[in-house]
């Protein structure tokens, strides 16, 4: 017998194979303008950094800025439409469905959807030769991890959302700049250190490393550590999540 | 409580914060038997329904529904009873036949069981010719035959409906009363609420009438009427000033009557002929009618039940 969360992930994803292809047009498609634009474009100008061409310090952070926006947008845009106006939700409580059933699968589903964008940037990128390396796997986990802690951090923007206008906030307040100042476009190292240590305070940075560690042929020790704090963090954040989501769903 | 009982609930209360949603409401619902809740809008219906079909905890008191406690039971519960809510809820992402498919997964069943099911509901609401329509493309009556269908997925031992006609045009309202008294037909337990006296007089074998959050009346919509009202109602309209005139020889010649606004009603019982009442009255300004629920509900909140809408 399936887990009540695995009937909300298969309706999901039912739903995404009926509309993959624009799904993908803009979870894929769009990271590989970005690509052109940034890694060979803009690196056509930067000799290198840190000793690697400036595409393939790119390419690792691209991979997970998609996984993090795809997820994101998942778990509010899509997520809030559920619940308030298709209220899907309160449809799905009036089968053996159980809010936690419902905030678990939907979360899941939302990491799922930013791993599946990730892994079609990545696969397209082996054709320009950017995956160099096996640990390309190890990398993907980290990047499902990734994925699944900003899907948590959607549904929580989402049970605090009042309208669409909402999500402007977080994503314009939070996200953007997060994903600007994570050593996703330049070093880290190359900022103040407060930004430094409020950088790393958040988990993209640390993915980005161990990402971008990965994919140039490094597996290092500080990667479990960092590895762990993210788990850490996901495990926090799906808590929250429930938590917020089930006063919403249960009167 | 009886073999056949399918609800059972017992001095049960339901607040929000300080507000009685529902204020010691004891109910008894037999298996088999169409069953309204008549009242305003704000009387307490829905919430009464919703704590029957597990979607919103009790107070206190005791609710049992096909034998089990709701305060243990919900999930069991609800995957023995269907729910067509007043919203329709359908997935707006899906098709006819996957609304059915996908809704169905949720419960415990196989996939040829759902697919097999799925199969004969759209049959039996008529819209098997429409199963790869995308529901957004449905009108208001189309939209609600399949969110019936969808609560009869899981072959229900109860099916709840709130306000299963309300903002239908009179054909597709027409269309599902007719549905409903064909699942009468198969014995099937109906439960729903409505602010259509109509309605429940038409369809249903008991009503229980809510006004704040309790229940005023119980019964047979005919036993209601006579008992309460009686044979006919005489209707008569008269200037403020000369109101007490009149009820005054109403009530000298001891007829059963209520005023409301400027209408005098005056209830004619089993004998009682309309024409000791008209002549009293200048006859254009009276209307004798058959009395309904509205007369009921009037009669016991002392407002019209169409004035809250």
């Amino acid at each position: 017998m399936k887990h009540g969360y695995q009937k909300v992930w298969n309706r999901n994803f039912y739903y995404f194979r009926k509309t993959w292809l624009v799904t993908a047009f803009w979870t894929i498609l769009e990271p590989l303008m970005y690509l052109g634009a940034f890694g060979y474009g803009v690196g056509s100008f930067i000799n290198n950094v840190d000793g690697i061409a400036y595409v393939d310090f790119f390419f690792p952070g691209l991979l997970c800025t998609t996984a993090l926006l795809v997820s994101y947008f998942e778990s509010t845009y899509t997520n809030y439409t559920k619940l308030t106006h298709q209220k899907l939700y309160s449809s799905w409580l009036l089968t053996p469905l159980g809010p936690k059933d419902i905030i678990v699968g939907e979360i899941l589903w939302g990491a799922t959807k930013g791993f599946i964008g990730s892994l079609g940037v990545l696969i397209i990128s082996t054709i320009f030769g950017l995956v160099k390396t096996w640990l390309f796997i190890p990398a993907l986990v980290v990047v499902f991890i990734l994925a699944f802690i900003f899907a948590c951090v959607g549904m929580i923007f989402t049970s605090y959302a009042k309208n669409y206008d909402s999500f402007i906030f977080s994503s314009s307040g939070i996200l953007i700049p997060m994903t600007l100042i994570s050593g996703t476009y330049f070093p880290i190292d190359s900022l103040y250190i407060v930004l430094k240590i409020v950088a790393y305070a958040f988990p993209l940075a640390h993915a980005v490393d161990i990402v971008r560690g990965f994919m140039t042929g490094q597996a290092k020790v500080i990667y479990l550590f960092q590895i762990l704090y993210l788990i850490l963090f996901a495990g926090i954040l799906l808590r929250f999540a429930i938590f917020r989501l089930k006063k919403k769903l249960i009167s | 409580m009886g073999a056949s009982t399918v609800v059972h609930i017992k001095n049960m209360v339901k607040k929000y914060g300080d507000f009685s949603a529902i204020d010691n409401i004891s109910l008894e619902i037999a298996k088999g038997e169409c069953f309204g809740i008549l009242g305003p809008n704000g009387a307490g219906k829905s919430t009464l329904m919703r704590v029957m079909y597990g979607s919103s905890q009790i107070t206190s008191g005791e609710v049992f529904i096909l034998g089990l406690n709701v305060k243990q039971y919900m999930s069991e519960i609800k995957s023995r009873v269907g729910v067509v809510p007043q919203e329709d809820g359908l997935d707006t992402d899906l098709s006819v036949i996957e609304n059915l498919l996908i809704y169905g997964s949720f419960y415990n069943l196989d996939k040829k069981t759902i697919s097999d099911r799925a199969d004969f509901l759209l049959r039996l609401i008529k819209m098997e010719d429409r199963t790869d329509r995308a529901v957004e493309t449905l009108s208001g009556g189309l939209k609600r035959r399949l969110a019936i269908a969808r609560g009869l997925i899981n072959e229900p031992d109860i099916l709840f409906l709130d306000e299963p006609t309300t903002g239908l045009d009179p054909q597709a309202r027409q269309w599902i009363w007719d549905f409903f008294k064909s699942l009468k037909q198969q014995k099937s337990t109906l439960i729903l609420t409505t602010h259509y006296m109509e309605e429940a007089e038409y369809l249903c074998d008991r009503v229980a009438i809510v006004d704040h959050g309790k229940i005023l009346a119980l019964g047979k919509p005919s036993d209601m009427i006579r008992e309460m009202i009686g044979y006919e109602v005489i209707e008569f309209d008269c200037s403020a000033k000369d109101l007490n005139y009149y009820v005054e020889k109403v009530k000298s010649q001891n007829f059963d009557y209520q005023v409301y606004h400027q209408t005098i009603h005056v209830f004619l019982k089993e004998h009682q002929l309309a024409k000791e009442v008209i002549q009293h009255f200048s006859s254009d300004r009276v209307v004798i009618r058959r009395p309904s629920l509205n007369d009921v509900f009037l009669r016991l909140s002392g407002v019209q039940l169409r004035d809250h809408q």
